[in-house]
This record gives C-alpha cells, sequence and structure tokens, in this order.
C-alpha cells in the first residue's frame, strides 16, 4: 500500500520536472505564433542588432542542452545502486582547464563579434547625408511625462524663435539617415523604440546624438524605457515615417502654420 | 486521519477560518461621491455650522451632475427648446451633430483610432473584432449590433438600433466605430483613470499625487483656467480645453494626452466641465446661504444659468486677427521693446515690473513681503500658489509658442495669474496717452519672441526699471 503511493507521488513529481523544459521548449517553438516573438523590424542596423541576440541564444541553447544533458547522465549513471561506496577524487586539472577556457574563449567570441553592431549604432553617426551630428533633423526631450520633439527653423537653427515643437508625435522621413540630439529636462529618461531596435537614455546636461534609418513608412510605438517617476507609464509616443516628399510637406506644413492666426 | 494529526487539523482549521474571515472583511468598493468644497463651505458660517443644510447642498448638486459612477448635465427644458437646441455636453447625449466640420474631424480620428476593428468588419472576420480600452459603451454597442447580426448574413438589410436608420447590417457595425462618441459615465471612468490621481474626484486638484507637483494640479472648481485663446479672461471654450489636452502644458506635470482618440478627449472635456461647473455653483450656493433661504430650488436654478450662461459664452469672446501674422521688422521688434522695458508710471506696458529688465521673471513685482513671516516669497495666484513669472528667456510658453499664441496671451493676460490684459491698457508715448491697439501688442509678442533666442547679456539694459 505504501509503496504504491510512493510510486505514485514519485511519478507526479517526476512529470511535473518534466513538464517544465517541455513547457519551455514548447513556448519557444510556439512564441512567433502567440506573438511573444521580436516585432519585425524595420530599421537598417535591427537585422544586425537581432543576429547577435540569435548567435548568443543558440550559444546559450547548445550550453544548456549539454551541461543539462551531463546532469541527467550523472544522475543515472551515479544514483545509489547496491553496496558501492563513495571514492575520493582530488578533482582533474586538465577537466577544469577546459572548462575555463571554453567559456572564455565564447566571451572573447562574443565581445569581438558585437563591436561591429555597437559601432553601427552608437558610434558611427552618418557624415554625408541631409543629417548629421553637427546638423541633427530634430531635438527630442524627454520630460515628466512626455516626449516633446522640436525641429529647427528653416536655417537649420534650434535656437531660433520659429522652432517647430511638437509632443508625442514624431515624423521622420523614409530611406534616410535620420540624427537627432536626445535630451532630459528633468531626469533620466530612456528613448526606446522596438521596431528600430533602438534604446538610449536621455541624461540630464547631456546632448546624446542618436542616429537610425527607418526602411518602411508606417506608425511606430516610442516608449520611457527608463522608470522616470510615477507617471513612467504616460510616457509614450509615436513615431511616423513617411514617404520622403511627405515628410517635406509636412515640415513645411508646420513652418506654415506657425504664422497662421486662427 | 485528521484526528490522528491533531496539528494538521489545528492548521486546516486555521487556515478555513482565516479565509472565511479574509473573504467578509475585504472592504467593499467605496461608493464614489463627489465631496463637497470645505474651503467654500467655511467661508460662510451658517452654513459651516449646519450639516443638515451640506447634505441639502449635496443633494442639490447630485440633483444637477449625478454622481461619479453616474454624471449627467441636467439640461432645462429651455434650452432644449432654442434653436439649435444648446445640450451642456458637445454634442449632447444624442450625438447632435452641431458642428458638422468637427464632426467630420471627429469620425476621421475614429476610422483611424478603430482601422483594425473597421477592417475585420469589411472582411467580416467578425472574431478580430477586439475591445477598445476605456471605451465600455462603445463595446455594449457593438455588441448589441452583433447580436442582431441577420440571418442573411452582413449585407443583409438592418435597421440601426441606435439612429433607426434603414441599411445593411455592415453599415450599422462600421457605424458603431466611426460614430463612437462617449457617454459622460464612460468619460468619467476614463478621468479616473487618467486625471483622477493628479485632479481628484472633484476635480479640486487634490488627488494623491496632486502635492508632489510644482506647479500644483489645476482646481477646476473655479472655472478658471489659465490659457484659453478668449478676451476678458472668460470661461474656456471646449477648443481651448482640448488643445490642453493634445499639447500637454510644457514643463509642468500635464502631459500630451495624444496617445488617446480624439472622442475620448472630447469626451474628457465634457466631464472637466462638469467637474468645474459643478464646482462653481457649488461655491455660489455656498456664499448665498442663510438660514432663512436655505438651500432653495430657484436659487440653484439661477446659480446653474449663470454659470452655464458663462461658459456659453465663451465662444464669442475668442481673440480673432483678421489676417496673417504681420511682417516682423527691426522697427517693431524694438518698439515692444520700448513698451516692454517702460515701467507703468512712466507711461509703459508695465512688463518689466514683473519680468524683470532681462526677461528672467525676476521683477521687483514678482516677490511680496509675507504677512506674518516678514521673509520675501513669490507672488500668489487666486488658487493661493506661489507663482513662478515666466522667464521669457528660455523660450518655454506654456500656451504655445507661435506669434499667434503670444499675442493672445499679452491680449488677454493669464487667467487667475497678476498677468493683466492688456488690449486698451493705457501708455503714453511722446506725451500722448492711448489704448494699446492689436498693432502694440504684436510689436509686444516680436520683442518677447526675440528674448529667447537672444542670450541674457545681450539684451539692453539701459532703459526700464533702475
Amino acid at each position: 500500500m505504501n509503496s504504491l503511493k510512493h510510486a505514485l507521488l514519485r511519478l507526479v513529481v517526476t512529470l511535473l520536472l518534466v513538464a517544465v523544459p517541455v513547457l519551455g521548449v514548447w513556448t519557444w517553438v510556439k512564441a512567433e505564433d502567440w506573438h511573444l516573438w521580436f516585432p519585425e523590424t524595420v530599421s537598417t542596423y535591427g537585422a544586425g542588432i537581432d543576429h547577435l541576440f540569435y548567435v548568443i541564444m543558440w550559444m546559450v541553447t547548445v550550453t544548456f542542452v549539454l551541461t543539462e544533458g551531463a546532469l541527467v547522465w550523472f544522475v543515472l549513471r551515479y544514483s545509489g545502486r547496491g553496496e558501492r561506496r563513495a571514492v575520493y577524487t582530488h578533482g582533474n586539472h586538465t577537466l577544469e582547464m577546459v572548462w575555463t577556457a571554453i567559456p572564455a574563449l565564447l566571451l572573447i567570441f562574443v565581445a569581438f563579434s558585437q563591436m561591429k553592431a555597437w559601432s553601427t549604432v552608437k558610434m558611427n553617426f552618418p557624415e554625408d547625408g541631409p543629417y548629421t551630428v553637427e546638423h541633427p533633423l530634430m531635438e527630442v526631450y524627454g520630460s515628466q511625462f512626455d516626449w516633446r520633439v522640436r525641429y529647427p527653423d528653416a536655417q537649420g537653427n534650434f535656437e531660433g524663435a520659429d522652432v517647430i515643437e511638437v509632443p508625442y508625435d514624431i515624423y521622420v522621413p523614409e530611406d534616410t539617415p535620420v540624427v537627432l540630439r536626445l535630451k532630459s529636462r528633468d531626469v533620466l529618461h530612456s528613448f526606446f523604440v522596438p521596431k528600430f531596435r533602438l534604446k538610449q537614455d536621455a541624461v540630464p546636461g547631456m546632448n546624446i546624438p542618436v542616429w537610425f534609418e527607418a526602411e518602411e513608412a508606417g506608425d511606430y510605438d516610442l516608449i520611457c524605457a527608463e522608470l522616470c517617476g510615477w507617471g513612467h507609464y504616460k510616457m509614450a509616443g509615436r513615431v511616423h515615417v513617411l514617404p520622403k516628399d511627405e515628410f517635406e510637406r509636412w515640415l513645411a506644413d508646420q513652418r506654415a502654420a506657425l504664422y497662421r492666426t486662427e | 486521519m485528521i484526528v490522528r494529526r491533531p496539528r494538521t487539523a489545528a492548521l486546516l482549521a486555521a487556515f478555513a477560518l482565516s479565509s472565511a474571515l479574509a473573504c467578509k472583511l475585504e472592504p467593499d468598493t467605496p461608493e464614489l461621491h463627489y465631496s463637497l468644497n470645505r474651503a467654500e463651505i467655511a467661508k460662510n458660517e451658517d452654513l459651516a455650522s449646519d450639516p443638515a443644510a451640506q447634505v441639502q447642498l449635496e443633494g442639490a448638486l447630485e440633483f444637477l451632475f449625478g454622481t461619479p459612477k453616474a454624471p449627467a448635465f441636467l439640461a432645462l427644458p429651455e434650452w432644449l427648446e432654442e434653436d439649435p437646441p444648446f445640450y451642456p455636453s458637445f454634442w449632447g447625449e444624442d450625438h447632435v451633430r452641431a458642428d458638422e466640420a468637427a464632426w467630420g474631424r471627429l469620425v476621421e480620428s475614429n476610422k483611424k483610432a478603430y482601422r483594425e476593428q473597421l477592417e475585420a468588419i469589411r472582411t467580416g472576420n467578425l472574431e478580430r473584432v477586439e475591445r477598445p480600452r476605456y471605451a465600455d459603451d462603445l463595446w455594449a454597442r457593438w455588441e448589441e449590433v452583433r447580436g442582431g447580426l441577420p440571418e442573411g448574413g452582413p449585407d443583409a438589410a438592418y435597421s440601426d438600433p441606435f439612429s433607426g436608420e434603414e441599411g445593411t447590417w455592415r453599415q450599422s457595425a462600421a457605424a458603431v466605430f466611426e460614430n463612437y462618441y462617449p457617454k459622460l459615465a464612460t468619460s468619467a471612468e476614463f478621468y479616473r483613470q487618467q486625471c483622477y490621481h493628479c485632479h481628484g474626484a472633484s476635480g479640486g486638484g487634490d488627488g494623491s499625487t496632486s502635492r508632489f507637483l510644482e506647479p500644483r494640479p489645476r482646481d477646476y472648481r473655479r472655472g478658471i483656467f489659465k490659457f484659453t485663446a478668449l478676451k476678458g479672461k472668460a470661461h474656456p471654450r471646449h477648443e481651448d480645453l482640448f488643445h490642453v489636452l493634445t499639447e500637454g502644458i510644457y514643463t509642468t506635470a500635464m502631459p500630451s494626452f495624444r496617445r488617446f482618440t480624439d472622442a475620448q478627449l472630447h469626451g474628457l472635456v465634457d466631464y472637466v466641465r462638469l467637474l468645474a461647473v459643478r464646482g462653481e455653483v457649488e461655491g455660489l450656493m455656498a456664499s448665498d446661504y442663510t438660514p432663512e433661504t436655505g438651500i432653495d430650488f430657484e436659487g440653484l436654478k439661477a446659480n446653474y444659468e449663470l454659470v452655464m450662461g458663462k461658459w456659453r459664452a465663451a465662444k464669442d469672446a475668442v481673440i480673432t486677427y483678421a489676417g496673417p501674422v504681420p511682417e516682423i521688422t527691426p522697427e517693431r521688434i524694438e518698439h515692444g521693446r520700448t513698451l516692454f522695458m517702460t515701467p507703468g508710471d512712466k507711461g509703459g506696458a508695465n512688463c518689466v515690473s514683473c519680468h524683470g529688465t532681462s526677461g528672467r521673471g525676476d521683477g521687483a513685482s514678482a516677490f511680496e513681503i509675507d504677512p506674518v513671516t516678514k521673509l520675501q516669497r513669490r507672488v500668489k495666484d487666486d488658487w493661493g500658489n506661489e507663482i513662478q513669472v515666466r522667464d521669457l528667456t528660455r523660450g518655454v510658453f506654456r500656451f504655445g509658442r507661435r506669434p499667434i499664441d503670444l499675442y493672445r496671451r499679452i491680449y488677454a493676460g493669464i487667467n487667475g495669474t497678476p498677468m493683466p490684459e492688456h488690449i486698451g491698457f493705457t501708455v503714453t508715448e511722446g506725451g500722448q496717452p492711448h489704448p494699446m491697439s492689436e498693432e502694440d501688442i504684436w510689436d509686444l509678442a516680436f520683442f518677447v519672441r526675440t528674448l529667447g533666442v537672444q542670450a541674457a547679456h545681450e539684451i539692453p539694459h539701459e532703459a526700464g526699471g533702475h
């Protein structure tokens, strides 16, 4: 009677433990169907960043399977059986060297393979496009609790009286490397456009250049990704990527609207 | 088995008892109610010392405006007989389309906001019609129409249960989303989700986050809103409040609410107006109260009509300027500078007295001596909060930075603050006193615009207040 109960209990616990990895793998397989995976990317460097993620994910997957396999094998192979006595071992120097060296090499590989993506996004700003670090398309201010965009006047001057200021809605041209200056009026904020794979902190007192090139016209979510106070959840925005001529028309409209009197 | 394990039994019993208690002790959802404005009540000693009259006042206000769960303007019969009928809500309860252009913009905005639902209706894939947020009344209508899907399919004849129009089912289904305008109760719930934590249940600017904010959130109950495009410190138009919701008030905690649909924001304006009218009627009733008259119905109706009349008058007070912004010339900027820099007693527009000789908001009149502490403090506004006089050199203008925005600000002043109305303000130039004209106000606006561009040390100091 008791042994039957124990066997049942053991079966239930084993099934529960097995369910965890099975469900994990199943979720991973179905992630795309269930909209749990990345949203599509529409910026030029988005694919590179996704690639980095996949490289690391495969490295982790292989390591995970190998180590978990070893764990299971050890449990089965060395579980208590018969009257065998425990053995004392001092370890294996070569083995330790190997399992230290392999992760170190992997880390070095990761460190070097990400350099290009990092420098593309954060260091190599467009130099010959219409917008550069010296002459950005716009300034984006994070403030508690909304985003404000400032477009310069027709002379490219951000201090002029004819600057255009818009809350929430950010308009940019399609297929054009866009540079913006990111600033904060008060505390840390983070400019995060998931579909561009772009995330950059806005730091009070700093003037941080950010660039992206959107390949597809459309409206994309902008959110604040740095807890900035009680109204953090309110800090949404929308990036509108317009075809180039439509964008130029929009900007001209805004400049004309400054001098209307209705 | 349990009897053999007294400790287990005791644990189980304790668990059962505590769960039962926990369910029992769970607080009921408190009934939402508007609270009386204690500051106004305290001003009238008779009312303050008569709790029964206060209850009567609460009841009278509930008669006019309902409760937070079921808010409604009381529409007076004479309003509905007017031509066109006047509804206190922007489009009334029945979505009367008084303003076709505004209604057209609303429908366009709805089409954009609910494009996925409309697309699903167009393709007949009704499972994909998703429930939008903060729009329970929209969803209730959709479920009613959905339940009435004729056997002949979406394109079969169908009589719209709301408008009564005959057409196909698909047209009615699309109209539910395209013609959506929230009911006041839905807007009230939306207000509680988005505005309540700063502006409070009764619109007193006393929500839980309000005390962390500088400047403080607006107390609607006086009917005074700082930023309008109107003459004579009038009550705001629907459009003025809508403008504040879409643009936000930069450099304050009031964000832009563009992430919601136009219909939702229009509904919110209706609800804010309800709170403001309610607060103002309450203030009038509190000051009118005497033990002899009590809270009487005639007085209530008169006050309600008086307050609503002020709101209705707003549409006639818009500051307009015929034609485009005049040409900006150095002479005009220089004239604006002279007006700005010359103090009132020397015949100027007196801006310098508060905004200071460098435009930084540090003029002598920006400060006063506290009568109690004898210490210097900033001047206060009508709500009793200390004011930071605008530093014009920073280029931040809360009502907007377009020339017409500055023009309107100088023209009408800022409600509830010492910033006065300037049109008609007497200035003396060349020994000739004359009231300030529209052109003088443009000159001032042009000068103020340059302050945001020039560094403070470049701004001339020779004229003015010293």
